[in-house]
């Protein structure tokens, strides 16, 4: 049987943990984001700040993408996972150093502690990238979707270094000529390098697959590749030699190229999809996608030496850029692509051995979809409020955003744990 | 050995039974949504089912192959059903049945 997907999925004691802690993180996230208003207001390199942005890089998106990635490498790969017993020790290392890693931001520490967690979390994600490679080198699947992958890995070893630079220069002070200009590289390469080039790999060959359409041409794929990549080389080459030339901006458009290649390759997978109605978890999904024109109107508009501006309001726009990244792209498409990928995990393991003996429920029955529908309006009212908050510079509005998106988190976590939690019962014995 | 008549008999009963066998993704069953390419019964003991799925990377593709066995075997035990994956010809929206295209609202 031609090496089924199903058939290579590692286990899901491998998989599931890494929902549960990106679920929890996604909850304390919100919750600090509600002590944080007055932070949100000024210059966005402040300890808050910075807790904040890593229990989001961290503990939000890249877990549950590690967790998501372990299950898809067969997917998209046609292999197994090189090593079962290397992830779940890759997890729980994880675990350990991004609370030590939040922690010593949150409270300042910017000391020892960094640098030990900073050096946990560097290892770590060296071990996941040694367990992606071991596995991938015998795939013998060459096509534009696991090389998106794979170079987005090897994007996320680079933004580890760094990060263990900078957490070291806190301590030593060795970086030269600044360390800001560091801490761009990082925070571009860990963006645009990790988590735009994985989401791009990954949602091309879920998002044609959900929707199930049919010949979209993978073109645009590659250029997209292409051009993400190439530009952001040079803008990494830019930073490290030239110490960031005026040439930025055409770099970024680079960027954007690439980026609108891939937003135009899922425009196409939309109009040929034949599931004309879209679930939660793909209208979060096109929200996602979508919503990168955000980040790079304000990413262009920031680099831009031609434009002076009033530091507040260049402060107001680099916090909204990032902020439309891990808040709104990164965020929309996790919440969104759970509801496509754990409810099938545990449907497997629970109903597999059922199915056609009785009647089993689906997938989608082991949550309930009216909590997930409220998670999407208030979702996108905290977004629109955070936005407007940060743009206004009002903090009022902006708690009020996180109190909505605390709200968010907590129906989230309701269905999370639901289909975490779910045991086989056949259906008719139970309530729905 | 069964006549012509009893083995398109049977073949009929299997594609109503395969009816109730849903791709839990797509919420279609898999006779409408165009997966199921040939249903052959030898008269004997066996029933060949050539099929296919919308992606060769489908993640739930064995469940579905499962189902297919459990839901023909629940109904006529007797028979061995053999279920064949095919990639060609590659599945198309063009096989949705109309029934289909009105429950995908195409």
């Amino acid at each position: 049987m031609q090496g089924l997907a199903t058939e290579m999925a590692p286990s899901p004691s491998v998989v599931i943990p890494h929902f549960v802690f990106a679920a929890v993180s996604f909850f304390i996230l919100s919750l600090l984001l509600l002590f944080s208003g007055e932070a949100m207001t000024g210059y966005f390199i402040q300890p808050q700040i910075l807790a904040l942005t890593h229990i989001a890089a961290l503990g939000w998106g890249t877990m549950i993408i590690f967790g998501a990635l372990y299950q898809l490498i067969p997917v998209v790969f046609e292999v197994p996972l090189y090593s079962e017993g290397l992830a779940k020790t890759t997890f729980w290392t994880f675990g350990v150093g991004i609370v030590l890693m939040v922690y010593s931001f949150w409270t300042g520490s910017f000391g020892i502690l960094l640098s030990i967690s900073g050096s946990i979390v560097f290892i770590v994600l060296m071990m996941f990238t040694y367990n992606v490679f071991r596995s991938t080198q015998k795939s013998k699947k060459k096509n534009i979707q696991s090389l998106f992958v794979k170079t987005s890995t090897i994007w996320l070893g680079l933004t580890a270094l760094v990060g263990l630079l900078l957490a070291l220069n806190y301590k030593y002070a060795f970086l030269t000529p600044s360390h800001l200009l560091y801490l761009k590289m990082h925070a571009h390469m860990g963006l645009a390098g990790w988590f735009l080039m994985l989401i791009m790999g990954v949602g091309a060959t879920l998002i044609p697959m959900f929707l199930v359409s049919h010949q979209v041409s993978d073109k645009n794929l590659k250029f997209a590749y292409y051009f993400t990549n190439i530009g952001l080389v040079i803008l990494m080459i830019d930073w490290l030699l030239l110490h960031g030339s005026m040439f930025i901006p055409v770099w970024g458009i680079i960027i954007t190229a690439g980026i609108v290649f891939f937003i135009s390759f899922v425009a196409q997978s939309y109009k040929k999809r034949i599931r004309k109605v879209l679930d939660i978890g793909m209208k979060h999904t096109m929200l996602s996608v979508f919503s990168l024109v955000l980040p790079i109107i304000l990413g262009l508009f920031a680099s831009s030496k031609f434009i002076e501006f009033d530091m507040d309001f260049y402060y107001r726009i680099v916090l909204l850029y990032g902020f439309s990244l891990f808040f709104v792209f990164i965020t929309s498409i996790i919440l969104g692509q759970t509801y496509k990928t754990i409810p099938f995990i545990i449907w497997l393991v629970e109903y597999k051995a059922l199915v056609g003996k009785t009647k089993t429920p689906l997938p989608k029955e082991l949550y309930s979809e009216k909590l997930s529908e409220w998670q999407f309006y208030f979702y996108i009212a905290s977004i629109v409020s955070l936005i407007t908050g940060i743009l206004l510079a009002n903090h009022y509005v902006i708690e009020f955003g996180a109190i909505l998106l605390l709200v968010t988190a907590i129906l989230y976590n309701i269905n999370v744990f639901k289909i975490v939690l779910h045991k086989a019962k056949p259906v008719g014995s139970k309530k729905a | 050995m069964k006549t012509a008549e009893e083995i398109k008999n049977t073949e009929a009963q299997i594609w109503n039974i395969l009816k109730f066998v849903m791709d839990p993704e797509v919420e279609v069953n898999i006779v409408d949504l165009g997966l199921i390419y040939k249903v052959a019964y030898d008269g004997k003991g066996k029933v060949d089912i050539e099929m296919t799925l919308s992606t060769p990377a489908c993640p739930i593709g064995d469940a579905i192959m499962l189902n297919v066995k459990e839901a023909i075997n629940a109904q006529l035990p007797d028979l061995e059903v053999i279920v064949n994956l095919v990639f060609d010809p590659p599945w198309t929206p063009e096989m949705v049945s109309e029934e289909g295209k009105v429950i995908l609202g195409m």
